[in-house]
Order: structure tokens, then C-alpha cells, then sequence
């Protein structure tokens, strides 16, 4: 009788444990992936048997507080396979459908292919092909190709970035050609190819000059960057000198002609600490100076620009806050003018998927190179919904309130992709 | 024939009782010191130990070379594998899908020049790391074989007491 009830105990505990198997699908996935590795150590194992060496024991392994196993000093693979560098150019792109309805009057001018004198449109805006190249293991080319999507649905192309980097340690890294300069922490961070950035478009004052922003976003020269030892405070310099030619079309839709700066040689210095107590942190500024004569007119200015900012940006969560003074010296008549702007932008991830976000933008243009800004303000409220690793989706209000013109509502829908 | 009925609902209560202790969900086993993840990097790198912060920092693109202007050389595993789901777990805090966002980013911001190469296998990592000078790669402790150094992490080494790749 009690191996009949012994006998049916373990029965059921086996039926048991394999039913409870049977309620995780995850470990199916293990099972495939441990075969896949067989699979593939299977693939090795003819190339590592023509090798000469030993397991180290697991004693070794498992030894507590003890030194290093002394292992067989065995000198690098002189094989030709190079896993360090790819040789040839990768390509990525980014893309993005905008829609964009605005109840402003007069229609601010129409920027990023949204149509003109239009109240609502759609537009693709810039579609930009990233370029990489590994040269050797210190070496990279960096490109970055924008076809920009006009309003009449023309497209221009424009080299935005091609670098020729090097990076001597972690103390040198240089950079050669076409830049986003070192102005202000966003255009260091996000380039074209709206998936990269949280919200549907840029603040005012960081936007690229060419889409009406107020800094000189791109140069032509030398970039250094690296860090500074400092221990945990993990600062970080950067110095750029370069020529710049920045040209922005007006933003108010007084169909003014755009502005050429024609600028002299630039050159920017720039502070930031990433502290190692807080990954996610960085707080740092640059002063950036040139030289303009705008639309080559009677004036000469000295064109400085002091900005600060602090972020805590990690996977989940994005603050980021930063400020400007945009200051310009009128040689011939001795005048100065200030220019202050900020904005901030607040965001976390919800489930995974969701982001909402919301930003507020301040800029005070008080300044003959901004005639058509003037006093600009207002919040933005969003969310971006990721739809996967390479699509989202974003839903954007904006309010920008004006000091010469009625205040304005924009909604904004934008599908940003990555390929 | 009431000793051989009472017999028979004891085996009946037992068993209810053992099925129902078999369909309990299996408790994921506690991680073992023989589970540790060793941090090789090549013979001929000088480096012997780093902090935590300086194995995050490596694994983010934040610090890029080693002593001597030497190159860092990012190696992981593919998804699936233990030794990328302790990588983001326990060095950077980020799911699957916010490491392959976060390294899109710093690649075409320009910060790094590319992405950490991924394997397949703990041999093809051991091969990387033999192969590349600046190479650094989690592997199981057990998988470690000649031709690598295993370093320490916080003065710790696999197998040691509150070693932090567990």
C-alpha cells in the first residue's frame, strides 16, 4: 500500500512540476537560445581545437580575494580577421511626416516644408543620411547629408556635418571639417532627424540658422575636445575655431528677406562636468565670438554668445535646461545690444512606450540682426509614442505668445522614423 | 478493509498536496558564486582593476581608451544571453530597447564612432578580446580560457564575496 501511495506522490509532483514548466513560455525562449549558442560554439569549435590552450579550473575562477590566475601570456592573434575596424561606410537615415495647423495671422513664415500662406500642412521637412567610416581603430569619418524639403516641396541638399575625427585618448579627440558647433548643448546633442529629439521640433534660439534659430549652428575648421582630469567631477573642454556663414529667413512671415550674417572666423570655448554621482548629469557653458557684418551692410558688430546649461538626461527620464545671452557690438556707433533666451524641457517615460512631455521657450530679441523676433514666449505641451525601436509618433501644442503681434495656437503630429 | 480506505485518502491528500507543490511556480534560483561574470580584457593591457563607475563608464562610451593611448574595444553578447542581460541589469539600468536607443544617439551625435561589436557566443568574445588589444567583454567566469586577463572590479574578483557581476 505504501509504494502505491509513494508511487502516485511522485507521480503527481512530476505532472505538477511539469505543468509549471509548461506555464512559462520564457524558457522556451532559453532553450532556443542555448541552442542557437551550441549552434554557434559548434561553428568555433574547429578554429579554437587548432589552438593551444587549457581551461582555466574552476578553483581558479571561484578562488576568493586572491590574485589574478597566473594564465599563459599568449600574444595577440596575428590572424587577419579584424574585429576593431569595418571596413567600407555605413549608412543610416532618419525621416519624419509633419503635420502642422497654426491659427496665427498674419501665418508665421513657413519653414521646414510646411507650405506658404497656409494655416495647416502637411511636410516631410529634412530627411538626413548619417554617414560612418571606421579608418583604422583612431580614426572615423562622421557625415551627416540633409535634403531639406522646401515649400514648394523642392529639396536642397546640404552637407551638414563631414568630419575626419581622430582620437589621440580620451584627454584629445580632433575634429576636422564641417561642424554643429559647440553654441549651446542641443545642437551638440541632437542633429537633423527629428526621431533623435523628444519633442516635435527644436526651441526658437537652438533651432539650425538656415530654419530661422538665432546661433550660428555650423562651421567650417577644427574641433578639440576631451577630458580635464578632475577625478568624479569628470569635466570635459572643448575648443572650436572655424569660419561660420550663418543665414536665417525671418520667423514672423513679414516675408522679409533672409539675413546674411557674413561672418569672420569663430571661436568657441566650452566648460562641462559630468559628475560620476549622478550618471545623467551634466552642467557646463561655452562663450562663443565672432565677428558680423550683416547683409553686408554698413555695420560691423563683435557677435558673442554666453550659454549655460544643466540636464539630467538618462533612459527614462529628460531635463534640460539652458540659457543664452546673445550679445552684439556696434562698432561704429558704440552700441550694445542683448539678446537673453532660454528654454527648458521636461519629459519621462511611462510603460515603456509613452513619453509625455513639456517644454517652455523665452527669447527677448532686442537686437538689429533679429528684427523679426522681438519678445517670444510660451509652453508646449506633448507625447511621443514609441511604436518600436525605429518609429514614433508625437502629438504637440504650442502657445507662443508675441510682443508685437496676437498670441497663437500650433498643433503638431509628426511620425519620425530612423532606417 | 477501513485501514486500507483510510490508506488510500492519505495517498490521495499527499498527492493533492505534492501537485499542488509541483505546480507552484519554480522560484528563480538565487545567482551562485560559480554563476559570476568575469571582466576580460587582453594580456597585454596594464590594467588589472576598476571601479564600477569606470566598468559603466567603459560600457557607455564615456571613457574610450586605456593607459598608453590604447583604444577601447567594446565587446557584449547578443540579446538572450546572461551576460547581456547582467550588462544592462546590473552596469548600465537600461532595458533592451533603451541600450539600442541610447547607443543610435552617441554614435550619430558623434560622440563614438560606433556601436559595441555583438557576439554570438562567449568563444567568439574570448576570440575578440585575444584578437584586439584595447578588448573588454563580460563572459561567464566558468567559459574564461588562456589568451585573457580577468580583472577586478571593485578589488573583486569572480567568485569573491559581494563581487557585483552576479
Amino acid at each position: 500500500m505504501w509504494r502505491i501511495f509513494a508511487i502516485g506522490s511522485l507521480a503527481a509532483l512530476l505532472t505538477g512540476r511539469a505543468l509549471a514548466q509548461n506555464t512559462q513560455p520564457s524558457e522556451l525562449d532559453t532553450i532556443k537560445a542555448l541552442l542557437q549558442e551550441v549552434a554557434d560554439l559548434k561553428a568555433r569549435v574547429a578554429a579554437l581545437e587548432a589552438r593551444h590552450e587549457q581551461p582555466v579550473t574552476g578553483e581558479a575562477a571561484n578562488a576568493p580575494a586572491v590574485e589574478p590566475p597566473k594564465q599563459p601570456e599568449v600574444a595577440p592573434s596575428e590572424s587577419n580577421a579584424e574585429f576593431g575596424v569595418f571596413r567600407g561606410i555605413k549608412f543610416a537615415g532618419f525621416g519624419a511626416l509633419s503635420f502642422k495647423a497654426s491659427d496665427a495671422r498674419p501665418p508665421e513664415s513657413a519653414l521646414l516644408g510646411f507650405r506658404d500662406h497656409s494655416s495647416s500642412s502637411f511636410a516631410v521637412g529634412d530627411t538626413s543620411l548619417f554617414i560612418t567610416s571606421h579608418l583604422n581603430s583612431k580614426a572615423s569619418v562622421l557625415g551627416e547629408i540633409t535634403f531639406s524639403e522646401t515649400a514648394e516641396q523642392g529639396f536642397e541638399i546640404d552637407v551638414e556635418r563631414l568630419l575626419l575625427k581622430y582620437e589621440l585618448n580620451d584627454y584629445l579627440k580632433l575634429s576636422f571639417g564641417r561642424y554643429h558647433t559647440a553654441v549651446s548643448y542641443y545642437n551638440q546633442v541632437f542633429h537633423h532627424g527629428q526621431w533623435l529629439q523628444t519633442a516635435v521640433d527644436r526651441p526658437l534660439v537652438v533651432e539650425f540658422s538656415d530654419h530661422g534659430g538665432l546661433l550660428p549652428s555650423q562651421a567650417v575648421g577644427v574641433s578639440v575636445t576631451g577630458q580635464v582630469p578632475s577625478g568624479h567631477l569628470g569635466l570635459n573642454y572643448i575648443l572650436e575655431y572655424g569660419t561660420s556663414d550663418t543665414h536665417r529667413p525671418t520667423v514672423d512671415g513679414s516675408g522679409s528677406a533672409e539675413i546674411e550674417e557674413d561672418n569672420g572666423q569663430s571661436t568657441i570655448v566650452g566648460l562641462f562636468a559630468r559628475p560620476d554621482g549622478l550618471p545623467g548629469l551634466e552642467a557646463g557653458g561655452s562663450f562663443y565670438h565672432d565677428r558680423i557684418q550683416p547683409n553686408g551692410g554698413p555695420l560691423h558688430m563683435g557677435q558673442s554668445v554666453v550659454s549655460a546649461h544643466v540636464v539630467y538626461v538618462t533612459p527614462r527620464y529628460e531635463f534640460i535646461n539652458e540659457g543664452f545671452v546673445v550679445q552684439h557690438n556696434v562698432q561704429e556707433t558704440g552700441q550694445t545690444f542683448n539678446t537673453p533666451a532660454f528654454y527648458s524641457l521636461i519629459s519621462a517615460k511611462l510603460g515603456g512606450r509613452w513619453r509625455p512631455y513639456f517644454r517652455y521657450q523665452y527669447v527677448n530679441a532686442n537686437s538689429p540682426v533679429f528684427p523679426d523676433v522681438k519678445l517670444r514666449h510660451g509652453p508646449s505641451a506633448g507625447l511621443r509614442y514609441e511604436l518600436n525601436d525605429y518609429v514614433a509618433l508625437k502629438a504637440q501644442i504650442d502657445r507662443t505668445l508675441r510682443s508685437s503681434l496676437a498670441a497663437f495656437n500650433a498643433l503638431n503630429f509628426q511620425l519620425a522614423f530612423r532606417f | 478493509m477501513k485501514k486500507h480506505k483510510n490508506a488510500v485518502t492519505g495517498s490521495i491528500v499527499v498527492g493533492a498536496l505534492a501537485l499542488l507543490a509541483g505546480m507552484m511556480p519554480a522560484q528563480s534560483p538565487q545567482p551562485k558564486r560559480e554563476d559570476d561574470l568575469a571582466v576580460i580584457v587582453n594580456p597585454v593591457n596594464s590594467v588589472d582593476s576598476i571601479s564600477s563607475v569606470e566598468l559603466r563608464k567603459y560600457f557607455t562610451g564615456e571613457k574610450r581608451s586605456w593607459r598608453a593611448n590604447l583604444p577601447v574595444f567594446l565587446v557584449v553578447r547578443a540579446p538572450e544571453a546572461r551576460e547581456r542581460a547582467v550588462l544592462l541589469s546590473h552596469v548600465l539600468h537600461m532595458t533592451e530597447s533603451e541600450y539600442k536607443q541610447y547607443w543610435v544617439k552617441k554614435v550619430y551625435s558623434g560622440e563614438v564612432p560606433r556601436e559595441p561589436l555583438v557576439l554570438f557566443s562567449n568563444g567568439t568574445q574570448l576570440e575578440a578580446v585575444r584578437t584586439e588589444r584595447g578588448g573588454i567583454a563580460l563572459i561567464s567566469a566558468k567559459d574564461v580560457r588562456s589568451g585573457v586577463k580577468t580583472i577586478k572590479i571593485d578589488g573583486l574578483l569572480p567568485g569573491t564575496a559581494d563581487y557585483p557581476l552576479r
